[in-house]
């Protein structure tokens, strides 16, 4: 390890910290005496924007699972669900946060994630999240709303968006019940609506310009910069802080752009990477990127550009919120990840493609060997399959994985 | 002793054709011949594909190591779903005409994409779109609208005929009467488990996924009547075994229940895909005949809501009224269902068979392990993998588990793979096994 280069950080991260802090700690001020907010626990792929319409605290325990895991901690909370009877194969953002609300403690200053008033679970990200909140709603006695998205394999049919359509309308009813609010008048709550999902719509737009940015040889951001910037779109979609920021982000990255800073010095190969990240082995990121290989974009960051709603249409905004939040990557069949990939190894101009192979997400992960087989295939680049878990660092191999890193190295190195 | 020649006959083919369906398709005098299309997932309507005229045909998982599936699913998928690729891959996708895989979970979504792309030139493939939420106020609706397009997308199979009002009354009440003959099988299996013990029912309903349905239910309802008769004129041989319960998936062999005899005990009850929760389904043929029955009528007994006019509309109805899998939200109904079965079969112990890496069951077990233990049914928790209990000392645990069983209920929540035994306000104690039984090992 004593060839890692030092961390060439974006300047925005200093403000990125403030902002964790502060959306943590203000959850828990919201269940305090004096600020009483209803706090909902989501999901990442949760339609966030009505909660947020009707003054709902959304905290999304799959960001905790992965601030725990960046931090090394998942081990002993994955333990003590695993304890409980948790099956050590479930994914390990639920064993985490299950073994936290057990043990009750956490990683927030020793403690566990404020308790929810009301819980709202999506299925399009995977049917773990179902099952989970179910754990969930009968631990605390909590109301449980499943936003219940079908499969989109190839697109949405309308008796699809219908029900999905439907439901968020059954959603605007329970949460606001659930958190102990009177129901809004319609017309209040659509504009209100509407002006959440503008500025969902807003952040989305400068997610995807900051993406674009990468496209520059050398890219001024790479895959550890994107993950880490991923917190704003991910928890404070919807809100003001989120715009903001990224529209710092995105003059940076201009900036760095116009000075030709690169983020990787010596940028010589250009990857993406598929699926999440390894929350506890950055270094293997940092490893690749002294070698010259830069990441030019990831699956994973990238799903979040999808929400792009159409505000236009003030008829219906339920309906723009039905039809993207089924369209987003973990919900749509291979045929269109696949496009969606080499997309992006086009546009990106990459030279390969890495694979995180993540035992805990089947839903992301199950289909990549046949994606991986494509890319080699079809587009004739190399390919790199890594066996690990976003938060549980003890299915990672350190040895192995070293010795495949470095033959794809060589793979690459042969072909420039 | 009774004469069970019958009902051994009758059985055995059924169990022939369940632990072998390739060679129980490819007979020349299967009959009616008509083009097989298989399915994933008790959740796909066989009354729609027979309504069609074709033969469904439930693919399981045949046991042993996983072969071509290898480099196209990564061995954290379900070995259920594994199985199922691996199965189609290694020949059985060419004796079907098509398969319809469904909505159950992230596994076997993604085993239905894959042989999507990898399947045969002209095989027919179709991927019911059905909801994970059977509360809403859609919910019906929408399966109705996803049975009905699987009916239009049927018309393209070679051989399939359209499918109608009338097909559809009938096939309702064939599937009728093959769940109608297994379920008094059932009945059978808890009251004279030696007579036919749950491994023989088993094969039986693995077996009537498989054969034709026509020939399926003369045997069932043959053997039904065979068990029923030896039961009425005989006393029970065997006593002193234990009552077990068993939790699970599909179950692709007997060999865990087999074990569980062996050990000493008589699975008598069961919460199965292939079991129990299958033969829940409300009997939509019953509709037909509902003159009588004035739905709503305080008066007129166990009546349904009505049933709906319309055929899918209908199908819908039953198959949301279902014991739920797991995979299914809200989970509250399998729970109950659960505990009151294992109550009403007086059930001395259950035993969770986890299919390994299957989170819709692994997710439910500590819960439900708790809920159980509450009401002194202690319970142990096995894991199967490639249809076979993968813990090396199975055998060992299961004759601990009936030995504590035999011991008494106040046993419950000690011991190795014990289920939970506190239930307060969330908080579990007692060991329980590592979740799925497997220990620190496999990582
Ligand atoms: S299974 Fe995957 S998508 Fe689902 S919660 Fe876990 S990591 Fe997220
Ligand atoms: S056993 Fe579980 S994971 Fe496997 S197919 Fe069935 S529900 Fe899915």
């Amino acid at each position: 390890m004593t060839t890692l280069l030092p961390d060439n950080r974006l300047k925005t991260d200093r403000d990125l910290k403030g902002l964790i802090l502060k959306h943590y700690l203000g959850a828990y001020r919201a269940k305090g005496v004096l600020a009483r907010r209803p706090v909902a626990w989501v999901t990442s792929g949760a339609p966030v924007e009505p909660l947020l319409a009707l003054g709902i605290l959304p905290l999304y325990p799959e960001n905790y699972g992965a601030l725990v895991g960046s931090r090394k901690a998942a081990v002993p909370y994955c333990e003590e669900a695993e304890r409980a009877g948790y099956s050590l194969d479930l994914c390990s953002y639920a064993r985490t946060n299950i073994g936290s609300m057990l043990a009750r403690r956490g990683e927030l200053r020793g403690r566990p994630l404020p308790p929810p008033d009301l819980l709202v679970t999506a299925k399009n990200i995977c049917g773990v999240v179902v099952k989970w909140w179910e754990v969930t709603a009968r631990h605390f006695g909590c109301p449980l709303f499943v936003f219940d998205t079908p499969f989109a394999a190839d697109g949405l049919h309308p008796e699809q968006t219908a029900y999905v359509r439907d439901q968020l309308e059954e959603l605007v009813v329970f949460a606001s019940r659930a958190s102990g609010h009177r129901l809004p008048p319609r017309a209040r709550f659509e504009a209100d609506l509407r002006k959440v999902l503008e500025l969902t719509r807003e952040a989305t737009a400068l997610w995807n310009e900051i993406q674009d940015l990468r496209q520059s040889r050398p890219t001024p951001a790479s895959a550890l910069d994107m993950f880490t910037n991923l917190f704003p779109i991910v928890t404070l979609r919807g809100t003001e802080a989120c715009v903001e920021y990224y529209r710092r982000v995105r003059d940076e990255l201009a900036e760095r752009v116009r000075q030709g800073v690169a983020a990787v010095p010596g940028e010589r190969y250009r990857l993406v990477w598929d699926n999440i990240a390894i929350w506890y082995n950055f270094d293997l990121v940092r490893y690749l990127h002294a070698r010259g290989a830069a990441f030019v974009g990831e699956t994973y960051t990238d799903a979040w550009g999808v929400y792009d709603f159409d505000t236009r249409d003030v008829s219906d905004p339920l309906r723009t919120l039905a039809e993207q939040y089924s369209l987003i990557l973990l919900n749509v069949g291979l045929g269109i990840r696949k496009e969606r990939l080499f997309r992006m190894v086009e546009r990106q101009g990459a030279d390969g493609v890495v694979f995180h192979s993540c035992r805990s997400c089947k839903t992301y992960s199950l289909g990549q060997y046949e994606l991986a087989r494509a890319v080699r295939g079809e587009l004739g680049l190399p390919v790199l399959v890594i066996e690990a878990d976003m938060a549980d660092s003890r299915a990672f191999a350190e040895g192995p994985t070293r010795t495949r890193v470095d033959a794809f190295l060589e793979l690459l190195e042969a072909r420039s | 002793m009774p004469d069970l020649t019958a009902a051994r006959a009758a059985l055995g083919r059924l169990l022939a054709a369940g632990s072998d369906p390739g060679a129980y398709l490819s007979r020349a005098d299967r009959p009616g011949r008509r083009p097989a299309v298989g399915y994933v997932c008790s959740y796909v309507p066989e009354e729609i594909l027979l309504a069609a005229g074709l033969h469904p045909v439930r693919l399981g998982a045949r046991p042993g190591p996983v072969g071509p599936a290898d480099s196209s699913l990564q061995s954290f998928a379900c070995s259920f779903s594994r199985a199922c690729l691996d199965g189609l891959l290694s020949g059985l996708g060419g004796d079907l005409a098509g398969v319809v895989f469904a909505y159950t979970c992230d596994s076997l979504r993604a085993a239905a994409e894959i042989w999507k792309t990898r399947r045969p030139a002209g095989s027919f493939y179709h991927f019911l779109n059905l909801p994970a939420r059977l509360d809403g106020p859609g919910s019906a609706r929408y399966t109705a609208s996803a049975f009905r397009r699987l009916a239009g997308d049927l018309a393209s199979v070679d051989g399939a005929r359209p499918v109608s009002a009338a097909g559809l009354a009938a096939a309702a009440r064939l599937t009728a009467a093959v769940r109608g003959g297994l379920a008094r099988l059932a009945e059978v299996r808890s009251a004279r488990p030696d007579l036919l013990p749950g491994s023989a029912f088993l094969a039986a309903a693995r077996g009537a996924t498989v054969v034709d349905r026509e020939e399926g239910a003369a045997d069932l309802i043959a053997a039904a009547t065979v068990l029923e008769a030896a039961a009425a004129g005989s006393e029970p041989a065997r006593t002193g075994r234990r009552r077990i319960l068993v939790s699970g998936g599909f179950l692709e062999t007997d060999e865990p229940v087999h074990l569980i005899e062996e050990a000493g005990a008589d699975v008598v009850a069961d919460d199965l895909c292939l079991g129990a929760r299958w033969l829940s389904l409300p009997d939509t043929a019953a509709g037909d005949a509902r003159e009588d029955c004035p739905a709503g009528d305080p008066g007129s007994g166990p009546c349904p809501s009505p049933l709906a006019a319309d055929p899918f509309d209908r199908l819908a109805q039953a198959y949301l009224a279902r014991v739920p899998c797991p995979a299914k939200h809200p989970p509250g109904p399998r729970f109950d269902f659960v505990r009151r079965e294992a109550e009403a079969r007086s059930v001395d112990g259950v035993v969770f068979l986890l299919q390994k890496f299957c989170d819709p069951h692994a997710f439910d077990y500590p819960d439900l392990a708790a809920l159980l233990a509450a009401s002194g049914r202690p319970s142990l928790v096995m894991e199967i993998e490639q249809g076979g209990l993968t813990h090396g000392q199975a055998r060992t645990r299961l004759e601990a588990f009936v030995e504590r069983l035999r011991a008494g209920r106040s046993a419950a929540g000690t011991g190795c793979g014990a289920g939970t035994a506190g239930t307060a306000a969330g908080t579990r104690t007692g060991p329980t096994g590592r979740g799925a039984g497997k220990g620190a090992e496999g990582r």
